[in-house]
């Protein structure tokens, strides 16, 4: 393999103990194919190639002496615009699919189709019942399911153009809801939404780069009312996440155990895998394997399920292929989205049963065996018993389980977060986390989002620039792939906030978690879930806003997507910017080639919505930016503005390790 | 006394098979003249105003880039009233500072390798264009200073249909691909004149 020395590819040792074992074997990784790309497209790298119709691609030459529009006549702001919108539509799309799913569940659950699931949150479902609208008082719980999801599903069917979705109108500060109306830029469908996303961009529509990216910001709200109903409906589904002591890295594989590994983003099946797992633990035990079934996630869908059962998390996005190389992993079963379509070749080298199981995504090589949530603990049993089939044929001898996990301790929902503060001031929970901002013990809160890229070593962004916030006391939360890095770096532990956060932070964290019971701080960085679940960010934010009157802009509450590599990464970074948050991104999307279009998406959308994009591929000036952005927001408010010291850069390729030295087992 | 034998220039060279027409070794030229200390993001940020030294050519269904081919006997050599532009060091060079913009080496070139132009951003007060001629250097400057071994134009390739060619190697490859082609067919041939 063509690739460099292996800490350079990540700074989680995990990964490159295992890469080292690829490199070894002439296994192909994330890392070599990224080495054997080198080096990419100019023109697609700053956006300026145009792949819309079959008169191209049409190329505009960034430095002025070539052509200067496409053959249509496509000035390079227009090409630029158009196929940032697609992004964002793409991102879009895939959310609000993974929302539109459980909004099904939840119809076919109230007309009794669904045995193996129920309302497991009855108390959750009537707050969000209430919030949309629903009667609840003196009606049966299917009867209330049934209109929720009528009215969900309604965001996928109104027709018209002036009524907001019902999620977003429900769920976002008055303030905010005002302003993005008057700017129309509330969706009214999210399907109609993504679909007018594409008609405007397709060749001869809307050229305009102003009004393209508007319509951007459009379905990038679409996307957060797919999350936002994702979330809350998951939770009323599957239980509100609330703190859990579980562990994560690649340590988790159990030598003597079935391991099966759920991947992708959606928990309508992982969460029954995790039920009906210790229904076969005889027939695991049975085949050999002494320790039973431990099922293990992976990126997203390991998250959904860390959050509310304690699921030990093995990887984040870019190592997903590298449980495999353990010689341990007996199946990988695959949902929806980021998932890398190499795993059945690197599964071909090993025993490890690779399973599909939407019917819209499967892999070549990969055995496809069809999720239907009418059958969901059949299906689930007749997967887990490929494993323990799979576990049969596993060589001992190419047995090799990385000796590195830490403990997380993880579920930070804001219905959790609630309940800690509560017991501080049970009448305002609120109160004491907007004291402790006001005091300035807590600066803001930094939310961190997005995935992995080989761009940047991995996970190194992550932990360099929440390690220098919470050294200034910003409160840090974090979902998705971020929240991945984080737990296996073991930030999500009482001894991060005590070796790490700043002296203000860490007596809030401690008073919060001593009242909460847990002898001890919060952990350094609170994991609020899943990729969808940005929505909880966003609840949190809301909550803030009201209790204090004010617009969500109004907050010293900053986004931060430093390893950012998805569409659906775009779109989140897209909502966050049009909701009013500054927002960093550390990859540079593809949209230097316009003026134009990045003028639109920091200097104008600072004017209009408050919110911009902050793009700094440097982890230690993003963390200056971030801290920056924070004061300026403290200093709207009447509040003691801080500046902090910058600390000195941490970040050298190759030489990032994980802060905390990981823990050895056994 | 000895005479030492002059070894050819080595050339820029791109298979018209492999070439997709993706430019990207155009942008890597210009980058890498002037772009000093950027890549390509940086650059384009920058408004940097930089310019490719070889352009991608399209003709009768076959597409690669051209640029200088360093000629033994370059007539721009021969035209150049000033010496800027003269053979040295294994390639054909142009001192910029002696330079004078006049276009002969762009009228004799049969290549249309030579361009004159400024890099410098455009000042409507001066009372010169500062154009001096612009060919490919092979890149001499650009790989002392990062260490490279390759132009930016062939490490940039995808397809790796650029190639930089050492003239000698080209020719023994040749010969060796035709003898072994002759000697089989005389094998088979086995006749005597």
């Amino acid at each position: 393999m063509a690739c460099l020395d292996c800490s350079s590819c990540s700074c989680d040792p995990a990964a490159t103990e295992m890469l080292a074992i690829a490199e070894a074997q002439s296994i192909d990784t994330a890392w070599s194919r990224y080495a054997a790309q080198q080096p990419q497209c100019g023109f697609g790298t700053t956006g300026l190639c145009c792949r819309i119709c079959l008169k191209g691609p049409c190329r505009i030459d960034p430095f002025g002496k070539g052509p200067q529009f496409g053959v249509c006549g496509a000035d390079r702001d227009t090409i630029v615009a158009r196929h940032m919108v697609r992004m964002m539509a793409s991102g879009a799309a895939a959310h609000s699919e993974h929302g539109r799913h459980i909004a099904l569940a939840m119809l076919h659950l109230s007309k009794g189709h669904l045995k193996d699931y129920s309302i497991r949150d009855q108390e959750k479902l009537m707050v969000v019942a209430k919030r949309l609208g629903v009667k609840t008082d003196g009606r049966e719980l299917m009867a209330i399911v049934r209109e929720l999801a009528d009215i969900t599903l309604n965001d996928f069917q109104n027709q018209d153009y002036d009524q907001p979705c019902n999620w977003l109108n429900a769920s976002l500060p008055a303030p905010r809801l005002k302003k993005l109306g008057e700017l129309e830029l509330l969706p009214h469908n999210i399907d109609a939404s993504v679909a007018q996303s594409m008609s405007r961009t397709h060749l001869g529509c809307d050229a305009d780069p102003t009004n393209l990216i508007l319509g951007g910001l459009r379905v990038a709200l679409a996307d957060l009312d797919g999350e936002m109903l994702a979330t809350e409906l998951s939770d009323t589904l599957f239980g509100t996440p609330s703190p859990v002591k579980t562990t994560s890295n690649m340590g988790v594989l159990k030598k003597d155990a079935v391991n099966i590994a759920v991947n992708g983003h959606n928990p309508l099946l992982s969460d029954i895998i995790c039920d009906v797992a210790a229904d076969l633990n005889a027939e695991a035990i049975a085949a050999g394997a002494k320790e039973g079934i431990n099922v293990i996630g992976i990126c997203c869908t390991g998250n959904e399920i860390m959050v509310r059962h304690g699921i030990p998390l093995a990887t984040n996005y870019l190592s997903q292929e590298l449980p495999i190389l353990t010689g341990a992993l007996d199946a990988m079963v695959l949902d929806v989205q980021c998932i890398m379509p190499s795993l059945p070749r690197v599964a071909e080298c090993f025993h490890t049963k690779i399973i599909t199981t939407d019917k819209q995504n499967k892999i070549a090589g990969a055995t496809h065996m069809e999720f239907d949530d009418t059958k969901a603990s059949e299906n689930a049993a007749s997967i887990l018993r490929v494993a323990i089939e799979a576990f049969r044929q596993r060589d001992p001898k190419r047995v090799h389980i990385p000796n590195f996990k830490q403990e997380a301790i993880v579920g930070f929902s804001v219905e959790a977060i609630t309940a800690a503060l509560s017991n501080i001031n049970a009448d305002d929970p609120l109160q004491p986390l907007v004291d402790n901002i006001v005091n300035g013990n807590i600066q803001g809160v930094v939310l961190f989002a997005g995935c992995n890229n080989t761009k940047t070593q991995q996970d190194s962004a992550y932990l360099d620039i929440a390690l220098s916030l919470a050294a200034r006391n910003v409160l840090v939360l974090a979902t998705g792939c971020a929240a991945g890095a984080y737990a296996k770096a073991g930030l999500m532990t009482q001894e991060a906030t005590r070796l790490y956060a700043g002296e203000g932070l860490k007596s809030a964290l401690t008073a919060i978690g001593e009242s909460a019971g847990m002898n001890g701080p919060l952990p350094l960085v609170l994991h609020m879930g899943s990729c969808v679940d940005n929505s909880r960010g966003v609840a949190l934010g809301t909550a803030l806003a009201n209790k204090l009157g004010v617009d969500l802009s109004d907050l010293p509450l900053v986004a931060s997507a430093p390893e950012a590599m998805t569409e659906k990464a775009v779109v989140i970074g897209s909502w966050a910017v049009t909701i009013g948050l500054p927002t960093h991104l550390g990859t540079v999307p593809p949209i230097v080639g316009s003026d134009v279009v990045t003028g639109l998406v920091t200097d104008t959308a600072r004017d209009l919505l408050g919110g911009y994009f902050i793009v700094e591929t440097n982890p230690a000036l993003a963390a200056d930016k971030l801290f920056d952005a924070i004061q300026q927001r403290r200093s709207g408010l009447g509040l003691k503005t801080y500046s902090a010291p910058a600390l000195p850069a941490r970040t050298k390729l190759g030489s990032r390790q994980m802060p905390l030295l990981p823990e050895r087992v056994s | 006394m000895q005479q030492t034998q002059v070894k050819e220039n080595v050339i820029i060279y791109a298979e018209p098979d492999r070439c997709l027409g993706c430019h990207s070794c155009e942008l890597a030229c210009a980058v890498a003249h002037g772009g000093e200390g950027h890549d390509i993001v940086s650059a384009v940020a920058a408004h940097l105003p930089l310019h490719a030294r070889n352009q991608v050519v399209s003709v009768d269904g076959a597409t690669m880039p051209m640029q200088c081919r360093q000629c033994e006997d370059a007539p721009c050599t021969l035209v150049c009233p000033t010496g800027a532009c003269h053979q040295a060091k294994g390639q054909i060079q142009i001192v910029e500072q002696q330079c004078i913009g006049c276009k002969l080496c762009v009228m004799v070139c049969p290549f249309g390798s030579i361009t004159v132009r400024s890099e410098e951003r455009h000042k409507a007060t001066s009372i010169t264009n500062r154009g001096v001629a612009k060919k490919c250097d092979l890149c001499v400057e650009w790989r002392a200073s990062t260490g490279k071994s390759d132009p930016a134009c062939v490490e940039s390739c995808p397809t790796k249909a650029i190639k930089m060619v050492d003239v000698n190697a080209y020719r023994d490859a040749l010969r060796l691909a035709r003898a072994r082609e002759i000697a089989q067919s005389h094998r088979s041939i086995r006749i005597s004149l």
